[in-house]
């Protein structure tokens, strides 16, 4: 038996007659990486915000390691780690002073620079935020969502508008805050992504979820009903060019 | 309370760290006041001459009505040392009920201390008007001139407008510095990110009303230590019933900035709003000129503006040296003013 430290039943959420998550369940295990897939609109990110007690929860219930998310959000808010998309910080305070302030809001006195470290943004300790680059943001972002050693991350699309090398470069922070022990939840719409990080995904759409499963099982189900590709998949790909030629290190940072 | 502090803190630095924030609000009024300083509305190359005749004399007073210099009134003897202490008289005399040309009574001449110039050159005309008529008498007693000094306070007009730029920068801070850097807050999900964590969403706004309200006691300072310094203003009040009647006015500028930023979605749309609220208060409030020459109804109608009790609160104390007590009517005027703004602030803020 699995130990599941979040769990989502029937979860549903209206906007006027638009029903934008419609009573969806899933269980996210513990040190697990789980997707929530789907095309923009799907319901991800309404999810993701009913889960961290961001908007109120119409009907179905949220367990969060043994909290009810509906009653306890304020003990919720405590284990979360919570990365929002476009996700910003204030003007005018340093990386270093920015995590000490979100460290102070949970009560907690954090040490500024081993969080960067994590995130590989030491030397940036003195920066502001609007002087890095997407990438840097977006670690950065990661790195406040860890001030509290949160049981959950959460990540709303933290790759969209990288390029290739600093979405992989992401990805390997990603990995390594997993092998640290948490469990991370993150929503996507590239798949070669959920392939690469999820150990399972959900895939949503128009508020439901249409799949529920690890992502190698999914594929061979496919295949298994008998699906080829229209063209036979070439041993490289466009992207695996661009990253052969301009190679793996990060740019612009 | 530990978080409050670093909260505090983090404030400061946010808004220190922006120049511009310097510039508008401390800069940005001296220079004004600077500018201002060289609009002379006060001498018009003229010396003003009170008279106060308690004798049956027509010709002295008429010798001196026919020197065109001289800008005369006449009253009763309280009532021109009350200008002349106020600085509308440079020179008040005083034609005892005994008086008359061949006589020997002295005339008193009150003299304004605090204008030289004018005082030696209107003393030297009476003067000439008497030995004139002394002299076409030629009796041995005649009259004479006694001068009494009197220290005048001679309010000029930066005396009056930098109290009012006061009150204006003190608005300017609480609308436009509240309601764009929320809105800036609101918009890039800043206010949202902090949502998620345990904090105490009325921990944040109170940290930043304590920082904006302490950067308005320090403009408060700034302007009333460069007026009296630089400017050379006559500030008779008390400093800390300036500060109360500031933060007063604060509170309401500051929650009006906070209901512009509750209704308002970036900052496009809250420049418009907080125009229309600052400028007509700006022109209408008696700032720059008094409100005095109004017509009626604007009259009526702008003496219940926030900005109209600020500036008139300020002015009364800093040039009447009136004390909180005496302007009860303005601190009234913005009690009611500011509790009007809290609520609207409660019902209009908005966290997304």
């Amino acid at each position: 038996m699995t130990d599941s430290v979040l769990e989502v039943k029937q979860l549903t959420k209206h906007y006027g007659d638009l029903v934008a998550v419609n009573s969806i369940s899933f269980d996210v295990h513990r040190q697990e990486v789980f997707g929530i897939l789907g095309p923009n609109g799907a319901g991800k990110t309404t999810t993701l915000e009913m889960i961290e007690t961001l908007r109120p929860i119409d009907s179905g219930t949220v367990i969060l390691d043994g909290l009810d998310v509906k009653k306890q959000a304020q003990e919720v808010k405590r284990r979360i780690g919570v990365q929002l998309q476009a996700s910003s910080f204030f003007d005018k305070l340093s990386l270093k002073e920015l995590l000490a302030l979100f460290g102070e809001m949970y009560d907690r006195q954090v040490d500024p620079l081993a969080l960067l470290d994590e995130v590989e943004l030491r030397d940036k300790a003195r920066s502001y935020v609007a002087a890095l680059s997407g990438g840097q943001k977006q670690r950065f972002s990661i790195a406040a969502a860890l001030v509290n050693n949160p049981v959950i991350l959460f990540l709303d699309e933290p790759t969209t508008g990288l390029d290739p090398q600093a979405r992989r470069h992401l990805w390997g922070v990603i990995r390594r805050i997993r092998t640290e022990g948490k469990t991370i939840v993150i929503t996507t719409h590239y798949m070669d992504e959920a392939e690469e990080l999820c150990d399972r995904v959900a895939i949503m759409d128009r508020g439901n979820i249409i799949a529920y499963a690890p992502p190698h099982e999914l594929i061979r189900k496919l295949i298994d009903k008998g699906f080829t590709k229209e063209r036979v998949e070439r041993l490289a790909n466009l992207e695996d060019v661009f990253l052969d030629m301009t190679g793996h290190t990060l740019r612009d940072e | 309370m530990r978080l409050k502090g670093k909260l505090i803190v983090a404030a400061f630095k946010m808004f220190f760290r922006q120049k511009e924030a310097i510039i508008w609000t401390i800069l940005l009024p001296l220079f004004m006041i600077f500018l201002f300083s060289f609009v002379n509305f006060d001498s018009l190359g003229t010396v003003s001459l009170g008279i106060v005749n308690h004798s049956q004399d027509t010709v002295l007073i008429g010798q001196l009505h026919g020197i065109k210099t001289l800008k005369i009134s006449t009253g009763d003897e309280n009532e021109e040392l009350a200008q002349l202490k106020k600085g509308e008289r440079v020179l008040v005399l005083v034609l005892p009920a005994t008086f008359q040309p061949s006589g020997s009574d002295s005339l008193i001449l009150y003299v304004n201390a605090e204008k030289p110039q004018e005082l030696q050159a209107g003393r030297m005309m009476i003067q000439r008007v008497l030995d004139e008529l002394v002299f076409k008498q030629s009796s041995i007693p005649h009259p004479t001139l006694q001068a009494i000094t009197v220290n005048s306070r001679n309010l000029t007009y930066i005396d009056f407008l930098l109290p009012g730029i006061l009150a204006m920068s003190i608005m300017q801070t609480g609308i436009f510095g509240v309601s764009f850097s929320f809105v800036i807050l609101k918009k890039r999900g800043i206010l949202r990110r902090m949502l998620a964590t345990p904090m105490r969403p009325s921990d944040f706004i109170a940290a930043q009303v304590i920082m904006r309200l302490v950067v308005l006691m320090v403009q408060t300072a700034v302007m009333v230590g460069a007026g009296v310094w630089v400017f050379k203003i006559h500030f008779i009040g008390s400093m800390l019933d300036m500060l109360v009647v500031g933060v007063l006015g604060g509170v309401i500028f500051l929650s009006i900035g906070f209901a512009l930023s509750g209704i308002s979605k970036s900052e496009d749309q809250v420049a418009p709003l907080a125009n229309i609220i600052v400028l007509p208060m700006m022109f209408l409030s008696g700032v720059f000129f008094s409100r005095a020459s109004l017509p009626g109804m604007a009259y009526t109608i702008t003496g219940f503006f926030p900005l109209t009790y600020l500036a008139d609160g300020l002015r009364n104390i800093a040039t009447e040296g009136a004390t909180l007590v005496m302007i009860w009517p303005q601190l009234l005027g913005l009690t009611v003013w500011a509790i009007i703004a809290v609520v609207l602030a409660i019902k209009a803020f908005r966290w997304e």
